[in-house]
């Protein structure tokens, strides 16, 4: 994927200027293009930031006191509404020559220490389904430092600007709009971008968002997927991480990479929770009922480990391989897994609140892995190879993916269940589109929109699936209580001598 | 009217005479002797006894015992015939409600008239209506233990029992609250202290306490307790319950339906009580770590619940807090604070410069710690060469978002240092930073405290983080030195009256592994992630870390299954039964209720047969405990489970009573 990012500027003053491509007014007057260079190899991952220098006096007549004064306007009326009209001014211009601005302003260079990880952001615009314009060359250079002559003849003027623009920029700080457009790789080597705003672009968001753009079958299978080359690694984001900060901890030359696909893994635990919370360490006899399970005691499996008070983990014990701190050698060790850690004898302990789970690829070409199961536990900000990432090895598929979905329950809880009812939420609704048959008929309305109206379409679908599932229950409950009238109560069976059985009718 | 006679004075009627006891069971009661027909009615009898014995008083609550065939005569409009009562029967005229004295869950005793002729299930919701415990069906009595002879002539201190019995609700109606307590118990002081040990947690049980209570040592002995369980279809006399009896009141159910901290006080409270005696108990197994926060959350419920920071529930005082708000407003608004300084101090994020020693450990070099001078500003720590040097580029810049803080301090041998896990592309970056005294490592390590969360210096929880860091630092010097000088040996509880003992807070095996030096310092680290909690929060963030503990809510009952030689042992959870070996303690097969299709007790072989689905049958006599007692932990689990949908308050009894009452029901 490509991620437009202002990362670690040379020039500070340079991303103050593109925090104003947040408002509205400016998109189309300063224009930041970012151009994407043509992609030799199509996956090759870039962190791309390219700003024009062409014309410098042009863009800053362009930032006239009025603008400023709509600018500050526009932030303090309504940041979310400057959102929408962003994305549509964007859909305007589609193909106008991109402008190449940029702006430096002096007096800011001392006061301002804003850089990489606090709140400043790029923006970029240029229409979503179309190709990347062929990059200028010139934009593909180290970006030289600011020429500083335009700026001294106009030293007044910009200070009374940088005043505006300080304001400004403390307004956008309470905002902490945090945009950037990401490239998504779809399963047929193509690929689509997405503008990407902070404060809403949750996983679920982005698949939504993905949704209307591939009509695919919104399935829950669907997840956005990262991939890292460099470590083999890879996982799938749950749907309620913020893809902003996930993307954020990717360095600016990663190989690293998006993909948009459907995996089985990643709701298998609702889909069979009897896998993972009755396997009786693989008995032959378990096997073959749990197979056979009833989606009615699926349910009722489900609402008793995630619907309590907390949570229950799945009981999860056993020999694995673990090769942690950079050491080559993989050591056999016996783990066991509980709601706060997994903890492994001889003695040692992982917490999951700073780490992330990935699945290891190819570990057993790469580590000499005792098994091609792997996974691996890694704080999200490591990208490279380091002792502090920990790999650990099982012995078949399906320890793999008890331990990874164990893993995930521990550190996720109850979270990891309501984004699956969400997920079948809209899986449901787009089924019930397709059958409609208006599935192209619906507009694709803009993003937005579309995570707006979400919350009411969960609801929607929400409470008839769990309705069904109540009626079918009570009703099973309700039967003993209707079986009684024909049956001898339970009270018969001591004062009859000859039957002493007292039964009880509890089919469930 | 019976007894009618000639002037002889022979009766010509069919009247006989009965005799009845008045008072308890008692045999050396006073006793009435009355003149009644096979027809009379059990109310006229009941209306003759009070006659007769000529003394006011409110009689409304007596009834009469039969004490050969264990029943209560409650059915006013049966004749004797129809009770079958004879002259020879021993009838006991006497109260229905008794008092007892219930052992709660938070060790406390507590005096209280129950119920002695309803159904324990019954009996218990009228005892939880007097506790304001919402979902009665979840909890039961036990006898107590029978006492074990005391070898030595120990004096057992003299024990406060809090008294309810004169308390009387009205029927009914939900008691209303007065005075952030339900109104029954604001009537008087005493009521009212009571209110409080109910719906207060207890200060930590005296460690040398701890050690001398009896402590399961295998799973044979958890099932003791099990054994004990009355039976919720009868009534409190039919099972050999004596007036002033002692009995435990405990949960048994482990399904607790809707907990809710606001309107459950009391039931939040002794839920939690349960949960720490099972720790400290170790009814229940956890590792050291999860025992350090278990340790943590108990001295945090416990400062609050001592400094009187209980979140009482908006009664008059909420009046108060508005007219209190509003006067500061108006004093606001009088002297009026100038703006300026409000926006400046919105906008300017505090920063930390000081010269800090700095050690980086790396391979191959014996560096030690060296000055360096050290910014702290938002979430990012550079240093510098010297002060001088400030301006131009640090020798590195670290963001702490995201990091690992782990102090690293000896407050005995002034050492302050916070080691920082700083994450970044390539790893983990490791470094130190050793601080002079107290308060700067305070200010130093709160910050870098919120930076890892991504917050600056300038959040509003920045201060209270300081104070806390420097308590502490403080309790440090008084909790942990203090045990340093007696060894192993816990100190009593007034060792420090400030400080922290950390015997008290965990179980047994700890106390024997760690030095109450080693413990406090990790109970403080601990103490430190859940110290942002109210009293509530805290109780129910123990409640739920109990909950995730794997062996949680599992009753264990010796039982044979059949075919089997030796004894086994039944795991009872609310969701499955669980075979387990008796001397391993391994798991060996879990069936779920949810497969179940029905299940049988045969009373006269002491057996119950369970048949699940895909024909798979199981059956097994119980050994340890009555095979009632299974029965109803079956029936009984099976009926919580109902009540998710059924929603609300209004308990479906007679389902309860169907699903776990044995022969004897109806």
């Amino acid at each position: 994927m490509i991620l437009y990012l202002m990362n670690n500027l040379p020039c500070k003053n340079v991303s103050i200027l593109n925090n104003f491509g947040a408002g509205a007014l400016f998109s189309q007057s300063l224009g930041v293009d970012i151009l994407p260079p043509p992609d030799p190899k199509p996956p090759r991952v870039e962190f791309n930031y390219s700003v024009g220098f062409k014309d410098l006096n042009e863009s800053l007549n362009a930032l006239e006191d009025q603008d400023l004064d709509a600018l500050m306007a526009d932030l303090v009326a309504d940041i979310s509404e400057a959102e929408q009209r962003t994305i549509q001014a964007q859909k305007e211009t589609p193909q106008k020559q991109p402008h190449s601005a940029s702006l430096c302003v002096p007096s800011f260079s001392g006061s301002t220490s804003l850089g990489y990880g606090t709140n400043v952001a790029a923006t970029s615009q240029y229409d979503d389904d179309l190709p990347p314009p062929p990059a200028d060359p010139v934009l593909d250079l180290p970006l030289p430092p600011p020429p500083p002559g335009p700026i001294s003849q106009e030293e007044e003027e910009a200070q009374a600007k940088a005043d505006k623009i300080k304001l400004a920029l403390e307004k956008l700080k309470e905002a902490k709009v945090k945009k950037l457009v990401v490239k998504i790789h779809m399963n047929d080597n193509s690929s689509k971008s997405l503008m990407v705003d902070e404060r809403q672009l949750l996983a679920r968001d982005v698949l939504d968002n993905l949704f209307e753009k591939t009509h695919c079958d919104c399935n829950v299978d669907w997840c956005l997927y990262e991939i890292y080359p460099e470590l083999q690694i890879e996982r799938f984001f749950e749907d309620h991480e913020n893809v902003v900060e996930i993307l954020s901890d990717w360095t600016r030359d990663t190989e690293n990479k998006l993909l948009f696909l459907e995996k089985k893994e990643k709701y298998a635990v609702f889909k069979n929770p009897q896998n993972f919370y009755l396997d009786n360490k693989g008995k032959k006899e378990n096997k073959e009922t749990n197979e056979k399970m009833n989606a009615k005691n699926k349910e009722s499996l489900l609402e008793e480990s995630f619907c309590g008070t907390s949570v229950i983990v799945p009981e999860l014990e056993g020999a694995l391989y673990l090769k942690e701190d950079g050491k080559k050698s993989w050591k056999r060790r016996y783990f066991l897994l509980r709601a706060s850690g997994i903890y492994y004898v001889p003695k040692g302990k992982t917490k999951f609140e700073n780490v992330n789970i990935y699945y290891g690829i190819q570990c057993k070409m790469k580590y000499k892995a005792p098994t091609d199961y792997c996974f691996v536990l890694k704080h999200p900000q490591i990208q490279k190879e380091s002792q502090y990432i920990k790999y650990l090895c099982c012995d078949d598929a399906r320890a793999l993916s008890q331990w990874v979905t164990g893993i995930r329950i521990a550190k996720y809880g109850k979270t990891l269940y309501d984004n699956y009812q969400r997920a079948t939420a809209k899986a449901g609704l787009a089924s019930r589109w397709t059958n409609l048959g208006t599935v192209n008929a619906v507009p694709p309305a803009p993003p937005s929109t579309g995570v707006k109206t979400d919350p009411t379409q969960a609801n929607g679908q929400l409470p008839q699936a769990t309705q069904s599932m109540n009626t079918a229950l009570g009703e099973d409950w309700r039967h003993p209580e209707t079986t009684k009238d024909k049956k001898p109560g339970p009270s018969l069976g001591s004062h009859d001598p000859g039957a002493p059985r007292e039964k009880k009718n509890q089919e469930m | 009217m019976a007894g009618m006679k000639t002037a002889t004075g022979d009766y010509i009627d069919s009247s006989w005479e009965l005799r009845v006891f008045i008072g308890e069971e008692d045999p050396e009661a006073e006793s009435l002797t009355l003149r009644v027909t096979g027809e009379s009615h059990i109310g006229g009898v009941l209306l003759k006894i009070v006659e007769e014995i000529k003394r006011k008083q409110d009689w409304s609550d007596h009834a009469i015992w039969w004490e050969q065939k264990r029943q209560w005569l409650l059915q006013t409009h049966w004749t004797l015939d129809k009770y079958g009562i004879l002259a020879d029967a021993r009838l006991f005229f006497g109260p229905q409600h008794r008092p007892v004295i219930l052992r709660l869950p938070n060790r406390r005793a507590l005096r209280l008239r129950a119920s002695f002729s309803q159904p324990l299930f019954q009996a218990m919701v009228a005892i939880c209506r007097l506790l304001s415990i919402r979902h009665p069906e979840e909890l039961s009595l036990l006898r107590a233990p029978e006492k074990e002879k005391k070898k030595k002539k120990e004096k057992e201190p003299e024990e406060e029992v809090y008294d309810l019995t004169k308390v009387v609700l009205v029927g009914g109606v939900a008691p209303a609250s007065f005075r952030g307590m339900p109104a029954h118990f604001s009537d008087s002081a005493q009521t009212e202290a009571c209110y409080h040990m109910l719906s207060r947690p207890q200060p930590p049980p005296d460690p040398l306490l701890l050690q001398r209570l009896p402590r399961p040592s295998s799973l044979l002995d958890k099932t003791q307790l099990h054994s004990r369980w009355l039976d919720s279809s009868r009534c409190l006399m039919q099972q050999g319950v004596k007036a002033g009896d002692t009995l435990w009141l405990r949960f048994k159910y482990y399904s607790f339906f809707d907990l809710d901290p606001k309107t459950d006080p009391v039931r939040l409270t002794q839920l939690y009580e349960q949960a720490r005696w099972d720790l400290l108990l170790e009814e229940i197994d956890c590792t050291e770590e999860e025992m350090m926060v278990f340790a943590a959350l108990q001295y945090h419920i416990n400062k609050l619940s001592q400094s009187g920071e209980v979140d009482e529930p908006a009664g008059t005082d909420s009046g108060l807090d508005d007219l209190d708000a509003a006067l500061s407003n108006l004093e606001v608004k009088l002297e009026g604070s100038a703006p300026t300084d409000m926006l400046d101090s919105l906008t300017t994020i505090p920063e930390l410069k000081d010269h800090l020693r700095i050690f980086r450990p790396r391979k191959l070099t014996l560096k030690g710690y060296r000055q360096h001078w050290v910014v702290f500003k938002e979430t990012t720590l550079s240093y510098y060469k010297s002060q001088e040097e400030a301006p131009a580029d640090p020798i590195q810049q670290l963001n702490l978002k995201g990091c690992e803080v782990v102090p690293d301090v000896n407050v005995s041998g002034q050492k302050f240092c916070i080691k920082l896990l700083v994450p970044s592309p390539e790893g983990m970056s490791e470094i130190y930073l050793r601080c002079q005294d107290e308060q700067q490592y305070a200010r130093w390590m709160a910050g870098c405290r919120l930076a890892s969360k991504g917050r600056t210096m300038a959040d509003s929880s920045y201060s209270s983080e300081v104070q806390a860091i420097l308590a502490f630092l403080s309790l440090q010097r008084t909790g942990g030195g203090g045990g340093g000088g007696s060894g192993n040996h816990p100190q009593g509880p007034d060792a420090s009256a400030e400080g922290l003992n950390p015997y008290g807070l965990v179980a047994p095996r700890f106390q024997r592994k760690f030095k109450a030096k080693q413990l406090t310092p990790r109970i403080l680290e601990a103490h430190q992630n859940v110290a942002q909690l109210s009293l509530s929060e805290a109780q129910l963030r123990f409640i739920q870390a109990w909950q995730s503990l794997p062996d949680f809510g599992i009753s264990y009952v010796v039982v044979r299954f059949k075919g089997s030689r030796k004894d086994e042992i039944l795991g009872i959870a609310n969701n499955r039964l669980i075979r387990i070996d008796l001397s391993v303690g391994d798991v060996v097969k879990t069936w779920r209720f949810s497969n179940m299709r029905q299940w049988n007790v045969n009373w006269d072989i002491r057996q119950v047969a369970i048949e699940f689905d895909e024909h798979i049958n199981v059956a097994f006599s119980c050994v340890s405990a009555s095979c009632r007692i299974v029965h109803e932990y079956i029936g009984g689990y099976i009926f919580l489970s109902t009540r998710e949908r059924a929603r609300g308050e209004e308990l479906d009894e007679d389902l309860f009573l169907q699903l776990t009452g044995g022969h004897e029901a109806f």
